[in-house]
């Protein structure tokens, strides 16, 4: 038997990165005896290693609690996690979709800070109900008055009666719960109307198939039902439904108001996608619910195996990945200094991150990724344009008329100490300067619009760094600019290494040709015979290091009989040569290709 | 071919470089030590009945530290057990300033022909910090105990702020104490050693310096008749250790004593690094093997090759069929491919060019699978 739909409350959680949501969900399901105390890992929802070693939520996690209001009534409360970092606001945007209502979280210490701008926005553009919650109040440095102003100021939502709590001690968390029956409406679907779900996540079981994860809007879902998507003809039979307690659990059916997973036997992920709509065969409703805007690969880097012959294996990893990362897209690519392997587009440098930890750590594959890129549209002489997202696919500069790229609307935030500071960080990334407004008196709000190609770097470390961690960030994409660009190739031993080439602004061309045969000189251990590096845009040599010859590598103590140390101590060193990859004569660590990143502009 | 290796593990104070197997403050077990030697010469030599040995190498440690007669009574208990072939090679150890002309005529009588010397520096102050206990004056007394014997010195290269020109002078040295066959090392820090400090606080010649001292010493040793036959080992024509040789060449050798290593009958095993457990295992008839390992299939061929390349001469490529019945050239053909340019290749031979020897690990490991 369904849960009356009055009885539902369906919501999530938002914050900044580390104001505390996945404590307080932790919290929330400790008191409704989800979990016991002992049992619960700290940070229940962040199930994957990754995300528990990095303290940030990358995926979605759906959990029902069951709680016994004050008014006599039991309560299920469906709460959805969403991931904190502004690469991933697009699986924020997903979760919205399937509540009604949202919590806020705001630092009682820091206050209102980037992320809990942007994704309250989203929360308020998604029609949701906003429930601020001032957490930390356990710590001494806690100023939730300020805080509360600060949400009414700036979000413009009522924090008057915001529970003010630590998510840490328990403080108040029963609070939040009451407010959450109180403030957060019920769903409101018609369970008699044909079936209507929204697929908000999806993970691929080896028994069961595509496991869809659902938000029942309209109608009810069972065992036996025939579904079909939207945007696929195949037809499935259901051969279970189920809730997150928080592990999966079989029910009966789900109706309209629920929020649950599916599972149909479906064989591929392209039939199931992430926002599509649900319905049933026999009553097909007549239109989808409003799926979501398509997350748009921003960074795209080039993804090898190490080892040539585990392409196969790469592929499939990458595909698995996809299978509930619908932002991570894939085509295949070669480099003559690589092989084969994948070009894929990323959110951004932390998911990019995350997919090239998650293969290496889920699938045991090591890789090899290149210097991400961005797309730039390239305006040949013959009035044709090209689209170009790998540096090697550049035509020759005689056939480029003019070049443009994407550029990005950006939001620092920070104490007007740092203003002078991220001015200068913002000039030297080509930035331009278009708004600064004092929010009040502790928080700068400045407005810039900066390539995006600028951004992927370093940007953000930097920021950090100058700012000793005080400003935050948040962008958007905001079209393209034209500019002056090149491409920098690296030689090494000299021959162009093709998956060393970047495509850079013509000034910064000289200085990062420099930077980056720095770093390929540090990166590249000596071998057995010296090793130049040269930068060059269009064959013009700007830059040159050199790796010495080894002088001195031999096993040269005395005492010959023990040749199982000699051995082993060989052996050492064949391991640490297993790790590179010969591009032409020369041997290079896997990690030089993205080093090269990773060099100081502050210097 | 092969050779048997006796370990004394004493010596009178440890050098600041020493890892090996040496206890200064247990000189006072010298007695039971040596009890047990032979009850283990005894033991290995009936288990390696029908095998016939041309070369020993009594090392440590230092051997010339113990009374004489002790050494003698090895070497017979040697003879009695082992079949050891009339001319073989029969090398000690000693550290200048441990012997005196009585110590020599008992080694000459108990039929040592070979005297290794710790010579390491020829500079005493050099010597002071790693704690050696002699002077370049000691060197000369025992070389002198020594005129006309077939003698060789040991010398260390990357010394704090040794240069090229020292380290000739040591030669020099070497050369004027009567030495035909001269061992140069580079000094290795090791960790748990005295010097390892030295070397965290960069206080030690960097790899380059080391290098570009031996390329210059090796030059040097060449004028004087000294040429190389191993990465680290050089000698006048003939005077070559017959002992060193065979492990380069892969033969076999039985080790007897603490800490000390055996390749026999394709399997490799070494003793117990304690005297303690060492006299404890022999005294209730226990090998004092602490590990042993059978090499087995290709390991046996990387071996070979791995040792061979350190030799000038390199891979016999007609032994190498011999032992293995396959063609090195097919085994081995990408990694052969892959090195052509540092490796002299004839069809009797594969050796890694002069130049490149100081540079061989590269090339050896890609010879590993």
């Amino acid at each position: 038997m369904s849960i009356e739909q009055k009885n539902i409350r369906n919501f999530c959680i938002v914050a900044h990165i580390d104001h505390g949501k996945s404590t307080l969900a932790d919290r929330l399901m400790e008191m409704t005896g989800q979990v016991s105390e002992r049992e619960s890992k700290e940070q229940l929802l962040d199930s994957m290693d990754l995300e528990r070693e990095r303290g940030i939520t990358i995926k979605l996690t759906p959990v029902r609690m069951f709680y016994k209001a004050k008014d006599g009534v039991e309560y299920v409360f469906n709460l959805i996690d969403t991931p904190g970092h502004v690469d991933f606001s697009y699986e924020v945007s997903r979760s919205l979709k399937a509540c009604e209502g949202a919590i806020l979280i705001v630092d009682a210490t820091q206050g209102v800070q980037a992320q809990t701008l942007a994704n309250a926005y989203l929360a308020i553009d998604n029609d949701l109900e906003i429930m601020p919650v001032i957490n930390k109040m356990d710590l001494a440095s806690a100023r939730p008055d300020e805080a509360a102003a600060e949400i009414e100021n700036i979000l413009g939502v009522d924090a008057s009666d915001a529970p003010r709590i630590s998510a840490k001690s328990g403080l108040n968390v029963g609070e939040v719960l009451e407010q959450i029956v109180k403030k957060i409406p019920a769903p409101k679907g018609d369970r008699n109307a044909p079936l209507k779900a929204l697929i908000f996540d999806s993970f691929y079981d080896n028994f069961k198939g595509v496991i869809c994860f659902v938000r029942i809007v309209d109608g009810t879902v069972k065992v036996g039902t025939e579904i079909k998507t939207f945007t696929s003809d195949k037809q499935f039979t259901v051969t279970e439904v189920g809730v997150f307690a928080p592990k999966m659990l079989a029910t009966d059916s789900l109706s309209a108001g629920e929020v649950g997973y599916i599972a149909a036997s479906v064989k591929s992920i392209e039939d199931t996608q992430v926002g599509d709509t649900i319905t049933e065969v026999a009553r097909p409703a007549d239109k989808p619910l409003a799926g979501y805007k398509k997350a748009l690969p921003m960074v795209f880097s080039g993804v090898f195996p190490l080892d040539g012959s585990k392409y196969n294996d790469l592929k499939d990893a990458l595909l698995k990945l996809k299978l509930n990362d619908a932002a991570l897209s894939i085509e295949p690519d070669n480099s003559v200094a690589l092989g084969f392997g994948f070009r894929c587009g990323f959110l951004g440098l932390l998911h990019m991150d995350v997919i090239q930890e998650r293969i290496e750590r889920e699938f045991d594959l090591e890789i090899i990724t290149t210097a991400p890129s961005v797309s730039y549209k390239v305006y040949k002489t013959d009035g044709t344009m090209l689209v170009v997202e790998n540096p090697t696919h550049l035509p020759p500069t005689t056939e480029i008329a003019y070049m443009e790229e994407p550029v990005i609307s950006a939001s620092i935030f920070t104490p007007p100490d740092y203003v002078g500071p991220i001015m200068e960080l913002c000039q030297q990334k080509r930035g331009t300067y278009k708004d600064m407004t004092y929010l009040d008196k502790t928080r700068v709000e400045m407005k810039y619009i900066l390539p995006l190609n600028e951004i992927i770097y370093d940007f953000f470390d930097s920021l950090k760094s100058r700012t000793k961690g005080y400003a935050s960030f948040d962008y958007e994409i905001s079209g393209y600019q034209k500019s002056e660009l090149v491409k920098l190739d690296m030689l090494l031993n000299g021959e162009i290494c093709d998956a060393l080439s970047i495509i850079v602004h013509k000034d910064k061309a000289y200085e990062r040709g420099r930077q980056i045969a720095e770093k390929l000189k540090d990166v590249i251990p000596r071998q057995m015979f010296e090793i130049p590096i040269q930068a060059a845009v269009g064959g013009k040599i700007i830059a040159r290091e050199t790796v010495k010859a080894y002088r001195k590598d031999v096993l040269a103590k005395c005492y010959g009989g023990d040749v199982t140390r000699k051995k082993k101590l060989l052996e050492k060193q064949k391991e640490g040569k297993k790790k590179m990859r010969s591009i032409g004569t020369v041997e290079i660590p896997s990690e030089a290709f993205i080093s090269i990143l990773k060099t100081d502009n502050d210097k | 071919m092969a050779g048997i290796y006796v370990h004394i593990p004493f010596c009178k104070s440890k050098c600041t470089y020493c890892d090996f197997a040496s206890f200064p403050n247990e000189i006072n077990k010298t007695e039971s030590y040596f009890a047990c030697l032979y009850r283990e010469t005894k033991g290995r030599g009936l288990q390696l009945k029908g095998k016939k040995f041309d070369t020993v190498y009594i090392g440590g440690g230092t051997p010339s530290i113990v009374p004489a007669k002790f050494i003698a009574g090895e070497i017979k208990q040697i003879r009695q057990y082992f079949d050891i072939a009339d001319n073989a090679e029969i090398t000690i150890e000693l550290n200048p300033g441990t012997v005196d002309a009585e110590k020599v005529a008992e080694y000459k009588k108990a039929g040592i022909n070979r005297f290794s010397i710790g010579l390491q520096s020829g500079f005493d102050e050099e010597l002071k910090r790693l704690n050696r206990i002699h002077t370049a004056k000691d060197f000369l007394k025992t070389c002198n105990l020594l005129k006309g014997e077939n003698v060789s010195a040991d010398i260390l290269i990357g010394l704090w702020e040794q240069k090229a020109e020292d380290v000739k002078k040591t030669v020099d040295l070497a050369i004027a104490g009567g030495v035909r066959h001269i061992s140069m090392y580079a000094l290795t820090p090791e960790v748990g050693t005295p010097i390892y400090t030295d070397y965290l606080n960069g206080e030690l010649l960097s790899d380059d310096e080391t290098a570009d001292i031996y390329d210059s010493v090796r030059a040097y040793l060449k004028e004087k008749g000294f040429y190389r036959y191993e990465v680290s080992n050089f000698a006048q024509k003939g005077y070559e250790s017959r002992h060193n040789l065979n492990y380069w060449k892969r033969g076999e050798y039985i080790g007897l004593g603490v800490a000390a290593a055996s390749f026999i009958d394709g399997r490799r095993f070494t003793n117990t690094y304690s005297i303690d457990e060492y006299c404890n295992d022999i005294i209730f008839n226990r090998p004092a093997e602490a590990n042993s390992t059978v090499i087995e299939g290709k390991d046996n061929n990387f071996e070979y090759i791995m040792l061979a390349l350190r030799t000038a001469d390199g891979i016999d490529v007609k032994d190498y069929k011999k032992t293995f019945g396959t063609d090195i050239f097919k085994d081995y053909e990408k990694a052969i491919k892959k090195n052509a340019k540092y490796l002299d290749i004839t069809d009797d031979k594969i050796a890694v060019k002069d130049e490149y020897l100081y540079v061989e690990n590269g090339i050896i490991t890609d010879f590993m699978e």
